[in-house]
């Protein structure tokens, strides 16, 4: 089914005015920010070769903020008719009288300028639901002729965003995307393979491609062999870090608030607090983030309005800055880069499309695969959680194919580890790197472009039994 | 009490009929062989502080989710929150567009029966949230965050969360039920730095109520104490990696059970429907009745009625209208049952599901947890230690990890303590457990009494692609585990 919004009676961008003409006029003196966010969503999930459970699904998100000598309150409704649209304002009048003045209240940010993106694809948009059904079809069927079970999911997205203040800001964005990701198994998952790729226009998507490399690591990924735990030199395939890399832009120890902003970096809640300037990654490492990267996604605008910088975090290996926004400009007079939350935000600024990349020239993840003289091969990592803040440590298992390599061959399939591993350290030693590719997980919802690396010493310290 | 006040101008009830009625009538006009409506109007509130800076959001959702089943072959799930008559109309015909695709790609579906019903529900609530001035949440908070307020102390954090939920369900075989949820949530967290590093110290719990849980928690209370310990953790010695008896504290049994029981008893896991995400099961059909999944001390139950307690898995009726039950998936330590739905009973031979599937109504109902809950045993708590000779005591979860099929963990506490000859003796920093599902609950020797019973919550339970997240509550009490593998986060 179409998933364009056009269809729809009245376009966003009129109703967001309608909308926020209702807003001012309860609001008063009071400043008025709304967020209108609309999402068609359609997914064709599949197990056990069939295609089990297929939904459509439609939502229109208002959240309205009001703020009045630096108090500010903030309720979100998905019902938008004029009498609901009034109540939810006064709620929110409501909440802000009743609530504490906010130590970093700002006035609402004016007008903006704003570096545009192209993020909509009517391709994607328009793809009909049999089309999907074809690719998942074509995947079940070469599961069944290989005595395997398909299962996974091909989902696509369409989000429009308005944004609007009484101080003359107005913000809009429109993005599409999707995602295909897929396991092979058989023998109740004692033999499986994984293989994901994520899109922005769904001509960008090789469904057969997908469907061979999860059937090939499978057909791979059985007899595994028994293995003692150690250390050893890896390749991690980009599509494997799904669970893994937000961990350097997150921390449990604090709630798992975000630590790269400046005002977690100055109050010393960030595990990276008073090290800029230290060399905290391997020389060929370098992190920004950049909303404007063509593999990115999302709006170029933070939870405030204000236009997002592309900003580098760590340079070479140099931990370079921290993300800020208007709160740290007036508190430290830091530069603002367009990386605030919606407001109230006690939490911090937050990167939100990190880009993770070597220096010089990539490798593909077979050439890295070549390169590695005796070592492990990674193709999913699973169920990661922080250990340790300062270090970075994060345990975690590996899952649907890990393979033992020897002399640039992949040798035989090995059975799946447990690492203990400090993502500063593993990032000390990688040799090399492939183009990072644009990784997506239920678990992470963040936008991370990630590579695959080839690096030393990785620490695995237990086994499973299968 | 049920809470009132709350935004509708008609009546939730009377709305899900009438809509339920154009649904199910278009359904089955259009040769749906199944077809259930869900309007759920949900009302939410967050306050939080962390150091001095205050945030709160309130949220309000009404939607409805519709699922058919077309020619028992195929599944179609859409879901609208435009309420008028045309939308519900449209909604249902893209299910059933959905559910015919599917059925060219289906097996055939055949569905335990339910009895029909036609009943409400509602969670028992003490103090209306909703009615609680705003300043009085802030004001605790703040409490809260200002006793925690020491040199070395680098975030300090209290929340409180709390949803209202109306919901109508109705299907084509007749059932109409109508149940109000109440749930309420209430946190604390505190990070210091110090010559051990960042260390964390929290306390939480989510259950089914209202404001009575925070009037329970005393959280300006409970912030001294946790800052007192996240001070001395700081300075505190980890341990060294070995095999030792250890003791966990309630809560850490709770998350335990959750994950190393409640994820593998998913019936929809065990017969492979997410082995792309969430992952498969060591439990499979042929070993119920004959696995030894634990010790003979091993009781666990999953119980969704309010006889159990007011958890975040209590309710009258799950997502597809089946009646709350209680059911064993361990007795004596023998694996004996499923989380499951009318779809997957009749896989493994049962009559009648147990009633698990849940959703949020934007989302296709799965088989989630209810109440998960080890049952208590016949120690005293302080009996325990007293017989502990050589061990550990760990407290409060930090991280968890654990394979898909849900065999090899690892979890890391916040705090611990040697245990030496019945003794609690030196606070430890990130003690740390890791083992082999089936031989860890069989290596369980002693679990504390109904005195020391808890029912925990866990609100955050990820599944599902899309992803789902539910809430789901888990009874524990201390327990302890002999020679079991520990070692220190750091």
């Amino acid at each position: 089914m179409s998933q364009k919004m056009e269809q729809q009676p009245i376009p966003l961008r009129e109703r967001a005015h309608q909308i926020f003409a209702s807003a001012k006029s309860v609001a008063g003196k009071a400043e008025a920010e709304i967020i209108l966010v609309s999402r068609i969503d359609e997914y064709l999930r599949f197990g056990n070769n069939e295609l089990a459970q297929s939904q459509y699904s439609t939502s229109r998100n208002l959240s309205v903020r009001v703020a009045s000598e630096k108090k500010q309150g903030r309720v979100t409704t998905g019902t938008l008719d004029k009498a609901s649209v009034e109540r939810t304002v006064e709620k929110a009048l409501s909440q802000a009288r009743d609530s504490p003045e906010d130590p970093d209240f700002l006035p609402m940010p004016g007008p903006q300028k704003y570096r545009s993106v192209n993020r909509y694809s009517e391709k994607t948009v328009e793809a009909p639901a049999e089309l999907k059904a074809g690719y998942i079809g074509s995947a079940i069927d070469l599961a069944k002729k290989n005595r395997l079970l398909a299962s996974g999911v091909l989902g696509t997205s369409v989000e429009q965003v308005m944004m609007l203040n009484t101080s003359g800001l107005e913000a809009s964005y429109r993005g599409s995307g999707g995602y295909f990701s897929l396991t092979m198994d058989a023998d109740n998952g004692n033999q499986t393979g994984y293989a994901l790729s994520t899109f922005g226009d769904i001509g960008e998507l090789d469904p057969n491609k997908v469907s061979q490399t999860a059937l090939e690591r499978a057909q791979m990924n059985k007899n595994q062999a028994d293995i003692a735990p150690g250390k050893f030199d890896v390749v991690v395939d980009p599509y494997a870090w799904s669970e893994m890399l937000l961990f350097f832009a997150v921390s449990a120890s604090t709630g798992y608030s975000p630590d790269l902003g400046m005002r977690q970096y100055k109050e010393g809640r960030s595990y990276l607090s008073g090290r800029l300037g230290e060399k905290i990654l391997g020389d060929s490492i370098s992190i920004d983030d950049d909303v404007y990267h063509p593999s990115q996604a999302g709006p170029p605008f933070d939870g405030e309005g204000c236009q997002k910088s592309k900003v580098s975090l760590v340079e070479n290996g140099v931990f370079r800055n921290v993300v800020s926004s208007r709160i740290s400009q007036h508190r430290y007079g830091a530069a603002p880069t367009g990386h605030e939350l919606p407001l109230p935000n006690p939490l911090g600024e937050l990167p939100t499309n990190l880009v993770i990349r070597g220096k010089g020239a990539t490798k593909t993840s077979e050439e890295l695969v070549g390169e590695l003289d005796k070592g492990l091969l990674i193709t999913r990592f699973w169920y990661v959680r922080e250990t340790e803040p300062r270090t970075k440590t994060v345990t975690g298992m590996t899952r649907d194919g890990t393979f033992l390599v020897e002399n640039g061959e992949i040798k035989r399939p090995v059975k799946n580890l447990r690492f203990n591993q400090s993502l500063l350290e593993l990032f000390n030693k990688v040799d090399a790197l492939s183009e990072p590719v644009r990784n997506f997980s239920e678990f992470q919802q963040f936008r991370i472009l990630q590579p695959g690396i080839l690096a030393r010493d990785f620490n695995f310290t237990s086994v499973s039994p299968f | 009490m049920t809470v009132s006040d709350h935004d509708s101008v008609i009546s939730t009830k009377d709305l899900g009929e009438e809509l339920a009625k154009i649904s199910l009538d278009l359904a089955k006009r259009d040769n749906a062989s199944y077809a259930e409506l869900r309007l759920v109007n949900t009302r939410s509130e967050a306050i939080s502080v962390v150091n001095e800076n205050p945030a709160s959001e309130e949220a309000s959702t009404i939607g409805v989710g519709i699922r058919v089943l077309y020619k028992d072959l195929g599944w179609g799930f859409a879901d609208t929150d435009e309420l008028e008559h045309d939308s519900i109309r449209e909604t249902t015909k893209k299910a059933l567009a959905l559910s015919r695709g599917a059925s060219k790609l289906g097996i055939k579906v055949n569905r335990a029966s339910e009895p029909v019903h036609v009943d409400k529900w509602a969670t028992p609530v003490k103090k209306d949230p909703f009615r609680v001035p705003t300043e009085t949440k802030y004001e605790l908070l703040q409490d809260t965050t200002k006793r925690m307020k020491e040199n070395d102390v680098v975030a300090r954090r209290g929340q409180m969360t709390f949803d209202f939920i109306e919901k109508y369900f109705a299907n084509s075989e007749g059932s109409k039920i109508f149940q109000t949820l109440s749930y309420a949530g209430v946190s604390a967290i505190v990070a210091a730095k110090g010559p051990t590093g960042v260390q964390r110290r929290s306390v939480q719990q989510n259950t089914g109520g209202g404001y009575e849980l925070v009037d329970e928690m005393d959280l300006p209370r409970q912030a001294v104490e946790i800052t007192k310990d996240v001070l001395a953790l700081t300075h505190a010695p980890t341990i060294n990696e070995g095999k030792s008896d250890i003791i966990l504290s309630g809560d850490q049994v709770a998350l335990q059970v959750h994950e190393s029981c409640g994820h593998p008893i998913e019936l929809d896991r065990v017969l492979g429907y997410e082995a792309n995400f969430a992952g498969r099961s060591f439990l499979q059909p042929d070993q119920l009745g004959k696995l030894q999944y634990g010790s003979e001390h091993v009781n666990i139950v999953m119980d969704a009625t309010l006889d159990h307690g007011n958890g975040l898995g209590t309710f009258g009726y799950d997502d597809e209208g089946v009646k709350a039950q209680r059911k064993y998936a361990v007795k004596n330590g023998m694996f004996v049952g499923y989380l499951m739905s009318r779809e997957t009973a009749p896989r493994v031979g049962e009559s009648r599901s147990n009633g698990c599937m849940r959703a949020e109504y934007y989302k296709l109902p799965i088989i989630r947890m209810t109440n998960v809950s080890l049952e208590p045993g016949d120690w005293d708590y302080d009996e325990m230690i007293e017989d502990t000779r050589d061990g550990y005591l760990m407290a409060t979860n930090y991280g968890w990890s654990i394979d898909q099929k849900r065999y090899n963990f690892q979890f890391n506490t916040e705090k611990g303590y040697r245990i030496k000859n019945g003794t609690i003796g030196e606070m430890v920093r990130g003690p740390t457990y890791a083992g082999i599902t089936p031989e860890f609950w069989n290596s369980c020797d002693a679990i504390a009494n109904r005195k020391s019973w808890v029912l925990w919550g866990t609100p955050n339970c990820g599944k599902g692609q899309p992803g789902q997240t539910m809430i789901t509550g888990h009874g524990a009490s201390p327990s302890r585990f002999r020679n079991i593998r520990v070692f220190g986060a750091s």
